[in-house]
């Protein structure tokens, strides 16, 4: 079965930018089924467009720096053009638009995004982050639970 | 008042760092001087003062997120030095390979993401479109290709490393983990495909190459030295070696030098205008001791490559030219043929059965208070020289990296290229491309050689002797 791709983004030594790192060292605690891969990245890349091409889902986690710190979010997310002509601005959709354009496919994908408050040079995280983990942790659950409808119904939490 | 100006290229795109160019015009609107100018400090030098000796090499690769094995290979090497040990031969196996798989991904990365727009899309292509878009648009099965082959490379430092970006793998004494079967077996199952996807590039390459007469001419075409790493019988060499110099006629300067050696005879020059030094020759002075690193500069010295497919493309390579290769836009070809020859070299050493021994570290205190590691990152030549005091603390710290031993090369480049291409006083897109295009072949790391921290990008001005900036291009 091809596999629900979590793939997390940022820079762990750039407090809140360092998210998706900790959402995805909590999530390999976690009873995870085997299709279920997670990735952390810090900058996604063209190469990220196999194994995004081979997945039946993919999940994408960042720190977002606009709206309000500790502000969760969740989107879906379509293939579209490069909005950049250098890749280290490769968004999401540039990602999925990639897979589709040289391998044929783009699967099903989401965005969740947790507003960061401090971007500083540091490891820690800001509070509002911090207090945020835990909901993200859940929407991700949430989110691979609904991309495998067909298996028997299980916890994951 | 003579109407003499300047013009601008800023930032310069498609390079690895934070760069301007400036073209100095005359009254005729003639190109009579040329500066590449890298904008960026980051100062990894004296940063490292005062820190252990050991955390040397995980320190050191986060110079650069594209060749940090790089930096972790010389920086252990020096270490080494300072240890004063022999490695197990088992590390010193897995290194090469590490080192090898470096050299595949950031070759795979400057051939395919920074210069086949302009190879596949053509060098007065809309600059909207040249990019790496443009040619998974125009041609996808080298994109595939280009996507394959990186991702071939990373997996591998990866497998070996831990992870694909900063690795702490590799550890003064050898490397901190033996190689696991499974891993080897994985990597070995993947090489057939990547030896097929470097097959097939050069051969592309090669038919390409026709359509760009004028720039092979006017790329950095001139006499240089050459300077790169051989083993002891004259085949290239990545990890460890000694280190040979010749010239534009093919003619041994120098051989058999000592890396530990190298202020002996390389110095480095600080100009006004640039972050970014300028090693030469020491015996020829400076500027006359200019001297090329690199794919180009590797081939040039080396006699083979020392693998059955790698030296059959390095014998038709040295059949451009009856002495030394000297255009720049060769460096592209070398850089494929390297990877090549990485490839086919990864395969002979993963077969060695002494490679999953589980000996892979030597253990010592620090015996020594001076220590110099030197090898071959992707770029060319890379120098790590360390001092520490009784309490292995460092005191002192030099980095030699390839791209500012390609410095003046590259300035001489700009000014060959812009002196060609550049007419007037309007800078017309194409024009543009071919100025960043030159240093391109050379695959500048500007993050890496003035050891500083950076965002990326080229900007052109066209100033007059007045000082006067009459035009200016700048890419976001």
């Amino acid at each position: 079965m091809a596999p629900v791709l979590i793939i997390g983004c940022g820079n762990p030594l750039r407090c809140d930018d360092g998210m998706a790192w900790r959402v995805a060292e909590a999530l390999s605690l976690r009873q995870l089924p085997p299709e279920v891969k997670i990735m952390v990245q810090h900058q996604l890349t063209p190469e990220l467009a196999v194994p995004v091409s081979q997945a039946q889902a993919v999940i994408f986690l960042d720190a977002a720096c606009e709206g309000r710190p500790g502000e969760l979010r969740r989107e879906a997310v379509s293939p579209g053009p490069a909005a950049a002509a250098f890749s280290h601005e490769f968004s999401p959709a540039a990602l999925l638009g990639l897979a589709r354009e040289l391998y044929g496919r783009s699967p099903e994908a989401c965005a969740i995004t947790l507003c960061g408050a401090c971007f500083d040079h540091g490891e820690g995280l800001s509070v509002e982050v911090q207090a945020g983990l835990p909901q993200v942790v859940a929407m991700v659950l949430e989110q691979v639970q609904s991309a495998l409808p067909a298996r028997e119904e299980r916890e994951y939490r | 008042m003579a109407n003499n100006r300047t013009i601008v290229i800023d930032p310069v795109t498609r390079i690895e760092g934070h760069s301007k160019i400036t073209l100095h015009l005359d009254d005729k609107g003639e190109v009579v001087d040329a500066r590449f100018h890298v904008t960026q400090f980051r100062g990894f030098e004296k940063l490292c003062e005062g820190r252990p000796f050991s955390e040397m090499p995980s320190l050191m690769a986060r110079i650069c997120g594209i060749c940090p094995v790089s930096h972790l290979i010389a920086s252990a090497k020096a270490c080494d030095a300072l240890l004063a040990v022999r490695i197990p031969p088992a590390a010193d196996k897995l290194r090469r390979i590490f080192n090898m798989a470096q050299i595949v991904q950031s070759h795979a990365l400057s051939v395919f993401h920074l210069s086949s727009p302009d190879l596949v899309l053509g060098m007065d292509a809309d600059p909207a479109k040249s990019n790496l878009w443009g040619v998974f648009e125009k041609d996808p099965q080298l994109a595939r290709d280009g996507i394959r082959l990186r991702q071939f490379g990373q997996q591998i430092i990866e497998r070996l490393g831990g992870k694909r970006i900063h690795p702490a793998w590799v550890v003064p004494g050898g490397v901190s983990e033996p190689l696991s079967q499974a891993d080897r077996d994985a990597i070995l199952y993947s090489i057939p495909e990547a030896l097929q996807i470097a097959v097939r590039t050069i051969s592309w390459f090669k038919q390409v190459t026709g359509s760009f007469r004028e720039e092979i001419a006017a790329f950095g075409n001139f006499p240089s030295l050459f300077l790169g790493t051989v083993k002891e019988d004259g085949s290239i060499a990545f990890y460890d070696g000694k280190l040979r110099i010749g010239d534009a006629t093919a003619t041994l300067v120098a051989d058999g030098l000592s890396p530990a050696r190298y202020f002996d005879y390389l110095g480095e020059k600080v100009e006004s205008w640039s972050y970014l030094k300028s090693a030469y020759y020491k015996p020829k002075g400076y500027p006359d001791g200019m001297y090329r690193v690199g794919p180009l500069a590797r081939l040039n010295v080396a006699d083979r490559c020392g693998t059955e497919r790698a030296d059959q493309e390095l014998a038709e390579f040295k059949e451009l030219q009856r002495a030394a290769i000297l255009s720049s836009f060769h460096y592209h070809q070398a850089r494929l043929i390297e990877l090549l020859y990485c490839i086919e070299r990864m395969e002979q050493l993963l077969t060695d059965p002494e490679i999953l021994s589980k000996h892979v570290r030597a253990v010592a205190e620090p015996n020594a208070q001076e220590g110099v590691g030197a090898s071959e990152a992707p770029r060319g030549t890379l120098f790590h020289h360390y001092k520490i005091d009784d309490h292995g603390l460092v005191r002192w710290a030099n980095l030699i990296i390839a791209t500012g031993q390609n410095n003046l090369a590259m300035n001489r480049s700009v000014l060959q290229v812009a002196r060609h291409f550049v007419r007037g006083d309007k800078l017309e897109p194409g024009m543009l491309n071919r100025v960043e295009a030159v240093i391109r072949t050379y695959d500048p790391c500007l993050s890496c050689s003035t050891h500083a921290a950076g965002q990326m990008a080229l900007r052109v001005q066209l100033v007059a002797p007045s000082g006067e900036i009459v035009d200016e291009v700048a890419r976001p």
